[in-house]
């Protein structure tokens, strides 16, 4: 009876553990999102740059957007909302809009086209995925050798 | 003389601690850092460090000294972040998620540690120093040849660009400093990481009530002695596994804790003295193998990490070369541990010879009447 809940118990802890590690993975998923105020061709049709875009995260000023620019800022999470300030032409006033958007779990990098979005075009037009380019540097590291990293000392 | 011997058994009980306590009394003001500069780094050490060198008093409170072993725990730390690090997952949900990872890689380091050290009653601090060494080859294979190519990174951030294996840093730039930053305030210009200090309380705490439990009870009766625990229907041997285990898991966690902070893990090296600079740092505190306590984790963290940041800059102000300070400190890290060793098997000789001494005597007593 007693090792039952002792088992009982031990089986709870490592349930709960494994929900948490779940959970920890959805709401913690990084991504980071690339803002364009870029001309977007979709089926035939041209959806022109704004002539400036400001955008908002968290209330946050994350970059002032002109025609064929693009802006950056990281989410956690599933869902990111920004709020873009929209010139349409020179001399006309800001227009806030906020937005909404499900980020995809497997991509780790978002380019999202504002005056796709804003057209109420499909989503495949308006977000791709982001395939970052790894640095020259990057390219180049290799195994370290014992002499140089393994055998070397940490900062303490 | 009563108070004279007194004076003379609290200065010798003390040597360390005192002897540290001289050193950073020279050296702060010959390194002219400033007071608010020298709290605010003694601040965030304190933060980075105090769980790690609490993960070893639960094996000295079980009578297994030093747990040079605590590095295996590291090792489960660092796997679990390469893997969050790989998984994007960011912010205070990494932290988390590193922690739970590390806890089944620590478990069963500790258990096999723990059986090791079994096998070697007696001499578990040298064992327990050999296996770090053991381990670190394991873990070198596993994340230089096997991640990547059986286990799977993704990430090429994370991963070499020959197609496996893993970079020499990995940047934890997403989660950097997150624990310390959140709820942290800022008091006559010295940030306090609330929420750090928060857990280190909550594992205080924890060991305070652990002592008390009937496991806790078990570890300080093997701790004084086995047979005698044997003897009361102690199951010495997994007594002693367990908190191997406990104090593994728990080095796991202050690992994720350590390098959040550093936000970069030097893949190959993070847990490589890492283990002895949280024994030297216990020992500068006034701990010695059969006895610590949480209050030589604070004493020892605030000397030793005081003496860290102010011997380089001291070294260059009187020698002119800041190696030399960088090698003081590398040197008194070992030295105190040394010392502490020796001081502990001369008291052990000392009380032996006194124990003989005193069975003599009975022996002498009684054929004589």
């Amino acid at each position: 009876m007693k090792n039952a809940r002792r088992l009982f118990f031990r089986i709870g802890a490592v349930l709960v553990l494994v929900a948490v590690a779940a959970c920890m993975m959805v709401i913690g998923r990084g991504h980071t999102v690339y803002i364009d105020n870029k001309t977007l061709e979709y089926e035939g049709e041209t959806y022109k740059a704004y002539y400036r875009a400001v955008v908002y995260v968290d209330g946050k000023k994350v970059s002032t957007l002109a025609a064929r620019e693009r802006g950056m800022a990281t989410n956690i999470g599933q869902s990111f909302t920004m709020t873009v300030g929209i010139v349409e032409e020179k001399g006309r006033d800001e227009v806030p809009h906020e937005i909404t958007i499900k980020l995809p779990y497997n991509m780790d990098g978002v380019i999202i086209n504002i005056p796709g979005y804003m057209a109420g075009l499909p989503q495949e037009a308006w977000m791709t995925e982001f395939v970052s380019a790894p640095s020259e540097a990057e390219m180049q590291e290799e195994a370290p050798t014992e002499e140089e990293d393994i055998l070397a000392g940490a900062e303490f | 003389m009563k108070k004279e011997n007194k004076v003379l058994g609290f200065l010798r009980d003390n040597t360390v601690p005192i002897m540290f306590i001289v050193i950073c009394a020279v050296c702060i003001p010959i390194s002219g850092f400033s007071a608010s500069y020298l709290m605010n780094e003694i601040v965030t050490r304190m933060g980075r460090n105090i769980f790690l060198i609490l993960a070893l008093l639960i094996p000295i409170m079980s009578g297994m000294g030093l747990n040079f072993g605590m590095t295996l725990g590291a090792m489960a730390g660092e796997i679990a972040l390469i893997f969050v690090s790989d998984w994007q997952i960011w912010g205070i949900p990494g932290v988390v998620l590193a922690m739970i990872l590390s806890i089944p890689i620590s478990i069963v380091l500790g258990a096999f540690c723990g059986k090791i050290l079994n096998m070697a009653k007696g001499r578990e601090m040298i064992t327990s120093y050999i296996i770090s060494f053991f381990m670190n080859g394991i873990y070198q294979l596993i994340v230089l040849y096997m991640m990547g190519s059986i286990i799977p990174i993704r990430h090429f951030s994370v991963k070499l660009p020959r197609g496996y294996g893993i970079r020499n840093t990995v940047s934890l730039l997403n989660m950097r400093q997150c624990l310390d930053n959140l709820l942290a305030v800022r008091v006559a210009g010295v940030k306090i990481p609330v929420l750090t200090f928060l857990i280190i309380a909550l594992l205080c705490l924890f060991i305070v009530w652990f002592r008390r439990t009937k496991l806790g009870q078990d570890m300080r009766a093997v701790g004084q002695d086995m047979n005698v625990a044997r003897d009361a229907g102690i199951n010495v041997e997994r007594t002693r596994i367990i908190s191997i285990v406990m104090s593994t898991v728990l080095a796991g966690f202050g690992m994720v804790i350590y390098l959040q902070n550093m936000g970069n893990i030097a893949t190959y090296s993070s847990h490589s003295q890492i283990g002895m600079f949280c024994i030297a740092a216990l020992l500068v505190g006034g701990a010695s193998v059969d006895r610590a306590s949480i209050g030589n984790v604070f004493l020892g963290v605030v000397l030793f990490h005081t003496m860290f940041i102010v011997a380089p800059k001291a070294g260059a102000q009187i020698t002119g070369d800041s190696m030399i300070g960088e090698y003081f400190r590398v040197f008194v890290s070992y030295a105190v541990i040394t010392l502490a060793l020796v001081m502990y098997e001369t008291k052990k000789r000392k009380h032996k010879s006194l124990m003989a001494q005193q069975l003599q005597q009975e022996q002498k007593e009684a054929s004589a009447s």
